[in-house]
């Protein structure tokens, strides 16, 4: 989920790919950056990404990986439960008094 | 600072970090070299774009990089998973496709036969039969073991390193491809020893002859492709397993 949504923004390669979780993180997650690569790859082959040869300003050759509507498709579920989960936990954390009360009943 | 040789790179002198990584990253995937080909451009890129970052393409600042992108063996590891069972998938989409053309092949010829009103002859019913028992048998296992195969190969989840788990479901792909490759050799073999006395006993006119001549050799065309991938796949997951388990007792 999060490379797919680091992509959500349009097409990128590796280091931007990697760059961008950095920043949207604010810093909070540091991954390994040789990992991100065999997970485009997996996600490529789940059908989730397309990608394709660009060169770059320097010259060399470059991988550009973008989303593909199936993966369009699964970023919004991920989102979606993400939030549902983000929500009851929000309320759970909320309320720290709304546990106790119930239980001095 | 960790040494090189902890970063799975062979001790040698550090001239140039970037380079040295490559080289072994590369070696690591040569079970796949279209793969190995891809990802070193990728990675060659993705590291000379983090040295550069920081206007910096000093030897510190390579190693630096190559030390952050992580160890060569686990970036081969999750490779590996995912190249050797996208191979098994390929081989296994392979045989369920050659049982499809094959069972065309097959009704096909028996059409041209009834059309050209072309029976066998009564010397040559006996062994037709039994041979075209054997060939049906065959087939079907055939069809059996391919289906299976290719469903319980297509049904893994991608395993995100070459472990044990993973190891364990290519071995049990290619024991499934095995099983489905040797019946439909038989059944290629039965076809083409039927056709083959139909020929030599009646010797008809080459215009007659053709189509099952053409549906034969897509047969055995078919066959040898799919002994070919199958070899290729075990070949890529003995030498994965080979490379990536020296590295672990090194």
């Amino acid at each position: 989920m999060i490379v797919l949504a680091a992509l959500s923004s349009g097409p990128a390669h590796g280091y931007a790919v990697i760059q961008e979780i950095h920043r949207r993180s604010g810093g909070a997650f540091e991954l390994p950056e040789g990992t991100i690569y065999p997970a485009l790859h997996r996600l490529e082959q789940a059908g989730l990404l397309s990608s394709r040869w660009a060169t770059a300003e320097s010259g060399r050759q470059r991988r550009v990986y973008v989303l593909t509507r199936r993966g369009i498709r699964a970023l919004a579920d991920q989102r979606a439960i993400w939030q549902r989960f983000a929500d009851a936990i929000g309320s759970l954390l909320g309320h720290p008094g709304h546990a106790a009360t119930r239980t001095n009943r | 600072m960790r040494s090189a040789a902890c970063w799975g790179i062979q001790a040698m002198p550090q001239r140039a970090p970037i380079a040295d990584y490559l080289e072994a990253l590369t070696r690591e995937l040569s079970f796949d070299r279209s793969l190995a080909h891809r990802v070193r451009l990728e990675v060659e890129d993705h590291l000379w774009e983090a040295t550069t970052a920081n206007r910096d393409t000093s030897i510190e600042a390579q190693a630096r990089a190559v030390m952050s992108f992580g160890e060569v063996r686990k970036i081969a590891d999750q490779y590996a998973a995912l190249s050797l069972l996208r191979q098994a998938r390929r081989s296994g989409a392979i045989i369920v496709l050659a049982s499809g053309v094959l069972y065309i092949a097959m009704k096909g010829r028996v059409a041209w036969y009834g059309l050209m009103q072309w029976a066998l002859s009564d010397t040559l019913q006996p062994v037709g039969k039994m041979v075209l028992a054997i060939d049906r048998a065959a087939y079907i296992l055939a069809f059996l073991f391919g289906a299976v195969g290719w469903a319980y190969i297509s049904s893994r989840r991608v395993s995100p390193r070459f472990d044990v788990a993973c190891r364990s479901q290519l071995k049990w792909s290619f024991r499934l491809a095995v099983a489905a490759a040797c019946p439909m050799a038989v059944s290629v073999i039965a076809d083409a020893t039927v056709t083959a006395l139909r020929l030599f006993n009646e010797r008809p006119p080459l215009s007659v002859f053709l189509i099952p001549l053409l549906s034969i050799a897509i047969e055995v065309a078919f066959a040898v492709v799919l002994v070919i991938v199958i070899g290729k796949t075990q070949r890529s997951t003995l030498r994965a397993s080979s490379l990536l388990s020296r590295r672990r007792v090194s």
